[in-house]
């Protein structure tokens, strides 16, 4: 499937193509446009205005592809309130890892083009899914 | 920058009077982002993707509520009137940085434990009033000097 979403990542459109990857969509081809109206006919638009995949109700658009997907994964939803931190900074949950990640991806987003950006946060994400289901199973952080 | 405008983006917006929520919401966003308010519901920001971009979440919350919004890209056409408009949004923000340099004044009176608390506290402050600082004020050095000071003062053991 193609997936298309604004150029210039940050953040929550790193995550959500992670996450669309991972648990969605293994092989999904992702579309960098500029304008909403620039989304090819066939392709599913995240994170723009105006699209069911995006932010709503103060959700960020990883947490809008949770629900939408129903992915009740606890882990997912832990690594949704960093993203939401990361990208919304709104304080609505306590993440603290949420300020570094989002100066990581916007470095990565200075040097690199998106499909690079994309290739180079995933693994970064994939850790961080392990950090978080391990911390989660044995209820403090592993080491 | 003789002759140079920098380019802002603009918030237009209307919200039904009622329900009261999604205005105080709007409010709260716009001003964490540091947006001026040029005019009842005209906001301003620096132009760059991030704001750009936070201020589309915001039209579109707008838009959620019932109310009309519109991104508009833009300058001002006089440069006394931009810097009347930087020096209103530096002024916010020396506000802010004030109250954090009176916080840290009387946290050197708080017994150790409660001031370690005091100046997580501040450090979060400081990186909040930070990230919506467009126009440095004179304020900013001296509460980022206040609050290194106090984290001295916390580290060292009481004597």
């Amino acid at each position: 499937m193609r997936w298309a979403t604004r150029c210039h990542c940050h953040v929550d459109r790193a995550a959500c193509a992670w996450l669309i990857r991972r648990f969605v969509d293994e092989g999904a081809e992702f579309v960098f446009v500029d304008d909403p109206d620039e989304v090819p006919a066939d392709a599913t638009p995240f994170d723009m205005q105006g699209v069911e995949l995006s932010h709503h109700d103060g959700d960020c658009s990883f947490e809008a592809f949770l629900r939408r997907y129903e992915l009740h994964d606890p882990v997912l939803w832990d690594i949704a309130k960093i993203i939401h931190e990361a990208d919304l900074a709104d304080e609505l949950y306590d993440a603290p890892e949420a300020p570094g990640l989002d100066v990581l991806l916007r470095g990565l987003s200075l040097t690199h083009e998106d499909d690079e950006l994309l290739a180079l946060s995933a693994p970064l994400f994939d850790g961080l899914y392990e950090f978080k289901r391990r911390a989660l199973l044995l209820g403090r952080e592993p080491s | 920058m003789a002759g140079e405008r920098a380019s802002w983006v603009l918030l237009a917006y209307r919200l039904p009077r009622e329900p009261s929520t999604p205005r105080i919401g709007l409010w709260r966003k716009l001003r964490r982002l540091g947006a001026a308010q040029v005019l009842d519901g005209l906001a301003a920001l620096p132009l760059d993707a991030r704001n750009r971009e936070q201020l589309e979440w915001l039209a579109d919350d707008v838009v959620q509520a019932g109310g009309e919004a519109t991104i508009w890209i833009g300058e001002l056409a006089s440069a006394a009137q931009e810097r009347e408009l930087a020096a209103r949004m530096a002024e916010a923000v020396a506000d802010d940085y004030r109250n954090v340099l009176a916080d840290v004044a009387a946290a050197h009176a708080e017994p150790q434990g409660q001031r370690r608390r005091t100046l997580a506290r501040l450090r979060r402050e400081l990186r909040r009033v930070k990230a919506r600082d467009y126009f440095p004020p004179p304020e900013r050095e001296p509460a980022q000097r206040a609050v290194e000071e106090l984290a001295s003062a916390v580290e060292e053991p009481v004597a």
